[in-house]
């Protein structure tokens, strides 16, 4: 190595090292918070204090029901996740591989959908489902139901365009084989394309569970009774406080953040993979 | 992401207002949530201070009314906010509650959207009962919506020890002026090395709170909005200024700097609502050098006295999410005239009630040890009686989002006048005045 590129080598490392701290410091400080009383961690306390169970006893004996909140977010999220993999690939899939007149007008439409802001359609929705209360059957998606945050999780436009800009990566030769092998449509779907197609759907899962997961204006309005509330509401309920209790909450915000940094590290390698849209056919 | 959430709820708000518009006659009211008729539902935000205050009310109305249900739901207060107009505006009464707790500064523009949503509870409270400067804010067109609740009288807390290091008593600090104030800061800069106190450039209450100790606020009697000709806005904005070019305020950027600064014994002093108090507390340490004086008024403005207040709520009544009556009737027994709910609160969340006869209770001539042995709640309750009432206006904090630029480009160096005609146009513009 000459002496140029080891100084390189050198700055380069410095520059990781430098960005590391960076991204990693909140995280450290979140884990710090929650080991200490309110009182340390308004005084910028960086050290481990001795308060974690603490903190803990306090967080589960405050009545936002902690403990329920996080069933009710793990449910939806787990949930929503399987479906929307299931409706938004196999929709992805479609749009690529058959051809008809009409399909680039109705993706079209499709992603024009991603333009319109949440908000704008928050009131609309909630009279539409204020509604589906009244009705047998739909009343499972009403207004204050996991059903009413799961339906309008999994069918997004985000997913929908994704899967499809994946499936022009799948060998579109494998579909003919099979047709010829005597498969089904549908059993080239789950049976050739799904498989394939594994790091494409770790990704999509691993985005899907964290939107699901960190969703909090529908939630909001559509869960009305603190029952049904989800981690976000709650953590937000914590935060509007003349004396907020900072140890509590960053031991709130420690193990709202665990499911998600699991699934992350587990999956690390396939998100990569999915989202450079690499396929190993 | 607050950002983020805001500008959400702000373009949510604007549309729910103009589905509001609408007129829609739905054909769900009435569908109500509590479907018991002997329960009724609270929503207030802050664990450690509204919920605790509704749970004592509700142990204190359970014991003559035992076949009541009464639940109290912790949520934040803007999502209270998102959640009301969401509803209110699309006329759902599912999940509504019964008695929700509404800040003072934004009650105005909930009467005025939706004010046959909310119950009247002249009959249930006499106005009188209360400080002046609350039943200013729960009523229009003379009708009474809200049970005022707790006070944001304001005050000087300060450390003894540290003003006494710099040379002065704790004579110095009554009837204090601002300039008095600053006067004392530079000193304790200069002899002790810490700040006087905390000033963060997003959030301008300090200046909110010096115009209300001269009676005014961002917008007149009538609700106009009252910017270019406000001479008390122009002498708080001064005063502003020569705080921060004093070189003896620590700039800090959110809440948990400014409990920390106090905490860490890092200022001297701050000027705030009294709901600070148990902040100030938790540092165990400082016990017995704290103290509280009134509130600084303007010296250069005649009509500032020395009291003001920031923050504070009112409970209100959705009269169409029914079981009204039982919800009056807690009301009634409670907040509206239970001196003893009250008198036990100032021991439990440091509560500063509104309610004129709480000031006799036994805890409010306590001594207060953590203050130097100082009777604490009297005085708060004294200064609370004599601050100035205002019109809050509709707008509060749409006006003081504008408002902090202004603030930001005249602490720069901008010219007054011009920088507060111009803002007087840009608001005037912005909430469609």
């Amino acid at each position: 190595m000459t002496k140029q590129a080891k100084i390189l080598n050198i700055v380069q490392y410095i520059v990781l090292i430098i960005l590391t701290i960076i991204s990693v410091f909140p995280f450290f400080w979140m884990i710090v918070a929650a080991t200490n009383p309110s009182v340390e961690v308004t005084k910028g306390t960086l050290t481990f204090g001795s308060y974690f169970t603490e903190n803990l006893k306090t967080l589960l004996s405050s009545d936002l029901q902690f403990i329920n909140a996080f069933k009710n977010s793990l449910f939806i999220a787990v949930i929503t996740t399987t479906l929307a993999m299931i409706v938004s690939s196999a929709a992805g899939y479609a749009f690529e591989v058959y051809k008809n007149k009409t399909r680039d007008k109705v993706f079209n439409f499709v992603l024009l959908s991603m333009m319109v802001p949440f908000a704008a359609l928050m009131v609309p929705l909630f009279r539409l489902f204020s509604n589906f209360n009244k009705v047998p059957v739909l009343e499972n998606i009403g207004l204050n139901t996991n059903g009413s945050v799961i339906i309008i999780a999994i069918a997004t436009a985000f997913l929908i365009f994704f899967f499809r800009q994946n499936t022009r990566t799948f060998p579109k030769d494998l579909i003919e084989a099979a047709r010829i092998d005597g498969l089904g449509e549908f059993e080239i779907f789950a049976r050739i394309y799904m498989p394939t197609m594994k790091s494409t759907y770790a990704a999509a899962v691993v985005v899907t569970f964290m939107t699901s997961w960190n969703n909090y204006l529908w939630p909001l309005i559509a869960l009305q009774s603190p029952e049904k509330r989800t981690l976000p509401l709650i953590l937000s309920a914590m935060g509007s406080s003349y004396t907020p209790d900072y140890g509590m909450m960053m031991t709130a915000v420690v193990i709202s953040t665990l499911p998600t940094a699991l699934l992350f590290f587990f999956m690390q390698k396939q998100f990569v993979a999915g989202m450079t849209g690499s396929v190993k056919g | 992401m607050r950002v983020k959430k805001f500008l959400a709820i702000t373009l949510a708000s604007t549309m729910l207002m103009s589905v509001a518009a609408c007129g829609s006659t739905d054909d769900n009211k009435n569908s109500a949530s509590a479907t018991d008729e002997n329960s009724i539902t609270i929503w207030a935000w802050d664990e450690a201070f509204n919920i605790k205050a509704a749970q004592e009310a509700k142990d204190i109305y359970l014991e003559t009314n035992p076949d009541a249900e009464i639940n109290i739901v912790t949520m934040a207060q803007d999502d209270i906010v998102a959640k009301l107009n969401t509803s209110l505006s699309s006329s759902s009464y599912d999940g509504l509650p019964n008695i929700v707790l509404i800040e003072d500064y934004k009650s105005q523009g909930y009467l005025t959207s939706y004010e046959d949503e909310f119950a009247e509870l002249s009959d249930i409270m006499n106005q009188d009962d209360f400080a002046s400067y609350k039943t200013a804010v729960n009523q229009i067109n003379g009708k009474v919506y809200g049970i005022p609740f707790d006070s944001g009288v304001t005050a000087t807390f300060y450390r003894t020890d540290l003003i006494e290091q710099a040379g002065y008593t704790t004579e110095d600090m009554k009837n204090l002026t601002w300039e008095k104030y600053i006067e004392i800061g530079k000193a304790v800069k200069e002899k002790t090395g810490k700040d006087l106190c905390t000033l963060d450039p997003s959030d301008i209450g300090q200046i909110r709170m010096m115009m209300q100790s001269a009676g005014a606020w961002y917008t007149d009697a009538d609700g106009k909005v009252s910017i270019s000709n406000n001479q008390a806005l122009k002498d708080a904005i001064k005063i502003y200024k020569d705080m921060v070019d004093s070189g003896c305020v620590k700039q800090i950027s959110d809440w948990d700097q400014f409990v920390g600064a106090l905490n860490n014994g890092e200022v001297a002093s701050v000027v705030t609502g009294c709901w600070i108090a148990p902040s100030i507390k938790m540092a165990d340490d400082q016990s017995g050098k704290w103290a509280v004086a009134e509130f600084p008024k303007m010296a250069a403005n005649e009509d500032s006295v020395n009291a003001s207040s920031i923050g504070g709520a009112g409970w209100y009544v959705l009269k169409n999410v029914g079981n009204t009556e039982l919800a009056k009737d807690f009301l009634k027994n409670t907040f509206a005239s239970n001196i003893e709910l009250m008198n036990s609160l100032a021991d439990s969340i440091t509560l500063v009630s509104t309610l004129n006869a709480a000031s006799e209770g036994e805890n409010y001539s306590k001594a207060n040890e953590f203050f130097g042995g100082q009777e604490l709640f009297s005085d708060l309750a004294k200064w609370t009686s004599e601050v100035p009432s205002v019109n809050y206006g509709l707008n509060t904090y749409a006006i003081e989002d504008l408002m902090t630029e202004a603030v930001q480009a005249i602490v720069g160096g901008a010219d007054v006048d011009s920088t507060l005609t111009e803002y007087q146009a840009q608001i005037e513009a912005a909430i469609g005045a």
